[in-house]
C-alpha cells in the first residue's frame, strides 16, 4: 500500500513537470498550425523588427494572422491595402487579424505607433499569390 | 511556549493559545504524509508554468506574463499580506524548490526510509548558521529588482538559480541547510514569522522530557527527524521552523500542536538557545530600507530613480547599487544606533550594554517593517491586480483565452482610497511596534522608570518611520 503512494507521488511529479511542459508545447504547436495561417512577431527595429519580415498568403483563402508583441513597448499593425489596422498591441500581448486576401501582389504592413527612433523602418511585406 | 506575565497593550494575554490540532480531522490531515506533499506537488505544477512562461516571455514587458504577474504581484502580495503575518512560514511548508533535494537525500518522495540520509550530509559552518548570508543574498537579489519585475527572463534566471542552488546545496549539506541559511526569501519570512498568529509547538514538556529517543529530532517510521534541524520538543520561536509537519507525524504522543496565538509573542523570546541577534536586527533594517527604496523606485513619481534602478545607464545603475547597499547596511542601522544610544543615555542605566539595547529594540522593526511591507503590497495589488485575470487566461501571451478573461483590460481598483488603506495598515502595525517596544523596554532595563525613559527615543524613531511612510503613501 505504501509503495503504491510512493509511485503515485512520483507519477504526480512527472505529470507536473515533464508531461506539463511537453503537453503545453505540443498543444501550442498543434494550435498554431491548425488555427493560424501565419505567426508574426512584433519587435521594434532595434530589437529585430517584424519577424518574419515577409509573409505569404493564398489569394481568396481566409487568413488568420497571430501577431505577438514580444517587445517592451506597444506596437500597432496596419495593412493599408486591405484596410486593416490594429491600433495598439501592448507589450506582451497577442492579437489575431482575420481577413481574406482579395488582391494579388506585394503589400506593405507596418507599425502605427511611434515605438522607437527607427519606428519608420518597422515595416514588412505581405505577398498574396 | 514561553510563559510571560506581560500583556500587550495591557489587555492581550500573550500566553493565550487555541490549539487547532485538538480537532481530530485536522490532526489526522496534518499527520498524513500527503501533507504537505500534495500542496507542494500542486505548487510544483504552478511553478513549472511560471518558469515556462518566464522563459518564453524572454525580454518582453512583464505586464502580460504569467511568470512576472504570479510571482511579483500575486505571490509576493499573498506572502506579505497573508501568509507570513497569518500563517508564519506556511510558504516554506508548500515551497516546491527543495523537493528535488529532499527526494535525493531520502530516496523517497512519499514513504519514510529509515536510516542515514543520502548526499554528502556536510554540516553548515557554525559561524554562518544565522541570517547573515540570507541578508546579503536578499539584498543582492534586490539589485536586480528593476529587471526581475519587468523582464520575464530575469525572473526565470532568478528562480532557476534558486532551484539549482537548493538542489546542489541539498546534495552537499545536510537536510534543509539551503532553506535555513541561504534562501533569499527565507530570512525575512523567518524574521517576520515571529509576529505570525500561528505556531508549531510542543504541548506538555513533561511528556517530551521523559521521551527518549526524541523522535521529533531523530525521526521514526512515521516521519523524518526535523529537516530544519530544530529541536521541536523545546524551541520557542517561529524563526527557523519551516512548518514541514514532520514533528506532528513522528511524535507518538501527539504532543506537538499547531496553535493560534496573539501576534508577535516571539519578539519577547530571548533564550540561550534562541537569542536575539545582530543578524536578525540587520535583517529588520534591510527589510525596512528595501521597502523605502522600492517605494521610491516602483510607486513614487521620481523618474530619474526608476531609470537608475532599471539600469538605463551603467553609471546610474552602479549609483543605485551603491546607494541601496549603503542605505540598507549602514545608514538605516546608523540612524537606529543613534536612537538606541539616546535610549541608553536617557534610561540612566549604565549596566546594560549598548549592544543589548540596540539589538533588543531592533525587534520593534518586525511589526513596523511588516506593516510597511503590507502597505507596499496593497500598492502593488490594487493598481496591478487586474493583470492577473488576463494572465490566467493567456499565461504565455500566445493568444489563449482559457477562462474567457484574456481581454479584461488593465483596471486599477480602489486606487482613490489606496493611500488611506496603506496608512491605516501602517498605523495598526505602528501600534503593535509601540506595544512590543514598551515590553522590550521593560525586558531591557532594570525597572519601569528606566524603561519609560529609555523607550522614548525608540518611540520617536518608530514615529519618525511611520510619518515618513504616511507621507510616502498619502503624498
Amino acid at each position: 500500500m505504501k509503495m503504491k503512494n510512493e509511485y503515485l507521488a512520483i507519477a504526480i511529479v512527472i505529470l507536473a513537470t515533464v508531461v506539463t511542459v511537453a503537453g503545453i508545447l505540443g498543444f501550442e504547436n498543434y494550435r498554431r498550425q491548425s488555427e493560424y495561417t501565419v505567426e508574426l512577431i512584433a519587435r521594434a527595429t532595434e530589437h529585430g523588427n517584424w519577424y518574419p519580415s515577409t509573409i505569404k498568403l493564398a489569394y481568396g483563402k481566409p487568413a488568420k494572422i497571430l501577431i505577438r508583441n514580444i517587445d517592451v513597448v506597444s506596437h500597432g499593425f496596419a495593412l493599408p491595402d486591405f484596410e486593416i489596422a490594429v491600433p495598439e498591441i501592448k507589450a506582451g500581448e497577442a492579437v489575431v487579424v482575420e481577413f481574406t486576401p482579395n488582391k494579388r501582389g506585394t503589400f506593405p504592413f507596418l507599425c502605427t505607433i511611434w515605438c522607437s527612433n527607427r519606428h519608420m523602418e518597422m515595416r514588412g511585406r505581405l505577398i498574396v499569390e | 511556549m514561553i510563559e510571560t506575565k506581560e500583556k500587550l497593550f495591557g489587555i492581550i494575554d500573550l500566553n493565550a493559545r487555541f490549539e487547532l490540532t485538538r480537532y481530530k480531522p485536522v490532526r489526522a490531515l496534518l499527520k498524513s504524509r500527503w501533507m504537505p506533499l500534495l500542496p507542494i506537488l500542486i505548487n510544483l505544477f504552478i511553478f513549472v508554468i511560471i518558469l515556462l512562461a518566464a522563459f518564453s516571455g524572454g525580454l518582453s514587458a512583464g505586464n502580460y506574463n504569467f511568470g512576472i504577474m504570479i510571482v511579483w504581484i500575486l505571490w509576493w502580495v499573498l506572502l506579505m499580506l497573508m501568509l507570513v503575518p497569518g500563517f508564519s512560514r506556511a510558504w516554506c511548508m508548500v515551497c516546491p524548490f527543495p523537493i528535488f533535494a529532499d527526494w535525493a537525500q531520502r530516496t523517497r518522495l512519499f514513504d519514510v526510509k529509515p536510516g542515514k540520509l543520502g548526499g554528502l550530509g556536510l554540516k553548515w559552518p557554525k559561524k554562518l548558521s544565522n541570517m547573515w548570508v540570507m541578508n546579503i543574498a536578499f539584498l543582492v537579489t534586490t539589485f536586480f529588482s528593476g529587471f526581475m519585475t519587468v523582464m520575464p527572463i530575469a525572473t526565470f534566471i532568478l528562480l532557476g538559480i534558486i532551484i539549482l542552488a537548493a538542489f546542489v546545496v541539498g546534495l552537499v549539506f545536510e537536510k534543509r541547510t539551503f532553506c535555513l541559511y541561504l534562501c533569499p526569501v527565507s530570512g525575512f519570512q523567518g524574521l517576520y514569522s515571529q509576529f505570525a498568529t500561528i505556531e508549531v509547538r510542543r504541548k506538555d514538556w513533561e511528556i517530551c522530557k521523559n521521551h527518549n529517543p526524541k523522535t521529533c529530532y531523530v525521526g521514526n517510521e512515521k516521519g523524518y527527524g526535523c529537516p530544519w534541524m530544530r529541536t521541536p520538543f523545546d524551541f520557542q520561536k517561529n524563526t527557523y521552523c519551516g512548518m514541514c509537519l514532520e514533528c506532528l507525524k513522528t511524535c507518538p504522543y501527539d504532543n506537538m500542536a499547531i496553535n493560534l496565538r496573539p501576534p508577535g509573542v516571539d519578539l519577547l523570546v530571548n533564550t540561550k538557545r534562541e537569542p536575539r541577534g545582530l543578524d536578525e536586527a540587520w535583517k529588520a533594517f534591510i527589510m525596512l530600507g528595501i521597502a523605502i527604496v522600492f517605494y521610491l523606485a516602483f510607486q513614487g513619481p521620481w523618474g530619474f530613480f526608476k531609470d537608475m534602478v532599471r539600469g538605463a545607464t551603467l553609471p546610474g545603475y552602479l549609483g543605485y547599487i551603491t546607494f541601496h547597499t549603503t542605505f540598507n547596511l549602514l545608514i538605516i542601522p546608523g540612524i537606529f544606533f543613534v536612537f538606541a544610544y539616546l535610549s541608553k543615555r536617557l534610561s540612566g542605566n549604565k549596566d546594560v550594554p549598548l549592544k543589548t539595547v540596540f539589538t533588543n529594540f531592533a525587534y520593534t522593526l518586525v511589526p513596523m517593517g511588516l506593516g510597511v511591507w503590507m502597505g507596499f503590497s496593497v500598492g502593488i495589488l490594487l493598481p496591478n491586480g487586474s493583470y492577473i485575470l488576463h494572465v490566467l487566461s493567456d499565461p504565455f501571451a500566445w493568444g489563449w483565452n482559457l477562462l474567457g478573461t484574456a481581454s479584461v483590460p488593465w483596471t486599477p481598483v480602489l486606487t482613490g482610497i489606496m493611500g488611506y488603506v496603506q496608512g491605516a495598515i501602517l498605523l495598526v502595525f505602528f501600534l503593535f511596534a509601540v506595544g512590543y517596544g514598551w515590553l522590550l523596554a521593560k525586558q531591557t532595563y532594570a525597572d519601569t522608570v528606566q524603561a519609560r525613559r529609555g523607550f522614548l527615543p525608540i518611540l520617536a524613531f518608530l514615529t519618525l518611520i511611520t510619518l515618513v511612510f504616511l507621507w510616502l503613501f498619502l503624498g
